[in-house]
């Protein structure tokens, strides 16, 4: 058993994002290449590689999720978003052939999230996005299951390598699962034990405590 | 839930014991056990039966399946049937571990009962991932446990729980319009 001293707040995954999650928060700034479709005035200092006040029309540029977001709307259109390459046409043709050959934690690391972000945007290809990502997942879901739930007691980085964070939390629920079970069969499970919390209490200093 | 959990709801099983002491029966608010006869059997949970033999007081009887015999047959009809075959005891897994720790001595041929129950226990784990593994491709709904022990659901609990609800969400990915209500706007 392990005892944190925090619970982790669980990314949202799907459209909706948890506003407490750190997944989410470092999601939120992945950069998407983006195209401004009006004038920006006075933010020419923004932009390092003209010497004009404005941002012109046109200008194209790396803009943070949460930014483009934002900024992004359907009936004033003030800036465009353009699908990160892993989402386009021939990556999703290379996800429906083998999804377990990618290195998603190359690709993402958070494919499925930014993937699913990226459906606030307008796209006609949105469709067959989420339908990639549902299938990118079932895809690789055998594997993930068979590794978390076999390895045991061994080095788990070559395992965790490609995986996208998602992936990642779910090999860690599987491997608790797996952890208990055998901690409990060789009998560790009806030791007590102090916790992990405790243990790392230090016994606090006078000097420390006296201003 | 954790296994020991699942370990302290299979001390609740009925076993057989034969005492070599004498004492009343006795009043506990789980039911009344006893009377206790020195060599008469009786049944009593196995928490009960542990500690007696702990303290020497008793000698256990094993439970009927627990058998060399009727644990092969069972491996073999595992291993040969594609969904899950019923176990002996809901508990198999616990009473082995339990009883073969405790009560070695009681229990003829020990060594091979807790390699043969290994054995099920195994073949039944490859089974549950298989299914596990064709429910998240097909995509289904729900699914009937029959057969499943809870500790054998309790292996796999937090990862299937976990893959499930990300599948949903990636699902609902699927039909536009219908998280878009919810967006909020920061």
């Amino acid at each position: 058993m392990d005892t944190q001293s925090y619970l982790p707040v669980q990314p949202g995954v799907g459209m909706e994002e948890n506003f407490l999650s750190l997944d989410d928060i470092l999601l939120s700034h992945e950069r998407l290449p983006a195209r401004t479709e009006c004038t920006f005035p006075r933010l020419g200092f923004l932009e390092k590689t003209t010497d004009s006040q404005d941002i012109t029309e046109g200008t194209k540029m790396e803009l943070p999720l949460w930014l483009s977001k934002g900024l992004y709307e359907r009936k004033r259109r003030v800036l465009s978003v353009e699908l990160p390459k892993v989402y386009r046409e021939g990556w999703r043709t290379i996800f429906k052939a083998d999804p377990n050959v990618v290195d998603l934690h190359k690709m993402g690391p958070y494919y499925y999230g930014l993937g699913s972000q990226m459906l606030h945007f307008d796209s006609p290809e949105n469709p067959e996005i989420a339908q990639t990502l549902l299938q990118t997942f079932i895809g690789r879901f055998r594997r993930i299951m068979d590794s978390s739930q076999n390895a045991y007691n061994e080095d788990t980085s070559v395992l965790v390598e490609h995986l996208d964070c998602l992936e990642k939390t779910l090999f860690r629920s599987g491997q608790s699962g797996l952890n208990s079970f055998q901690s409990w069969e060789k009998g560790q499970a009806s030791q007590l034990t102090a916790s992990s919390l405790v243990l790392n209490y230090r016994k606090r200093k006078m000097t420390d405590i006296q201003p | 839930m954790d296994p020991s959990e699942v370990e302290f709801l299979a001390e609740k099983e009925i076993v057989k014991i034969i005492p070599n002491f004498s004492l009343d029966k006795i009043y506990l608010i789980g039911g009344d056990l006893g009377p206790f006869n020195p060599g008469l059997q009786v049944d009593v949970p196995v928490w009960l039966a542990l500690n007696l033999k702990q303290r020497q007081k008793c000698r256990i009887v094993p439970p009927e399946w627990m058998d060399v015999d009727k644990l092969e047959e069972m491996r073999d009809l595992e291993r040969r049937e594609d969904a899950f075959t019923p176990v002996p005891s809901p508990y198999y897994m616990e009473l082995t571990k339990l009883l073969l720790n405790y009560a070695s001595d009681n229990i003829p041929k020990a060594d091979e009962i807790r390699t043969l129950v290994k054995d099920i226990w195994d073949t039944r784990i490859a089974k549950l991932r298989l299914s596990a593994d064709s429910f998240i491709s097909q995509m289904e709904a729900h699914a009937k446990l029959d057969n499943l022990t809870l500790m054998e659901i309790n292996t796999i609990r937090s990862f299937l729980l976990d893959s499930l609800n990300c599948m949903y969400k990636l699902r609902s990915n699927l039909q536009p319009g219908s998280s878009k209500g919810q967006l909020t706007d920061y």
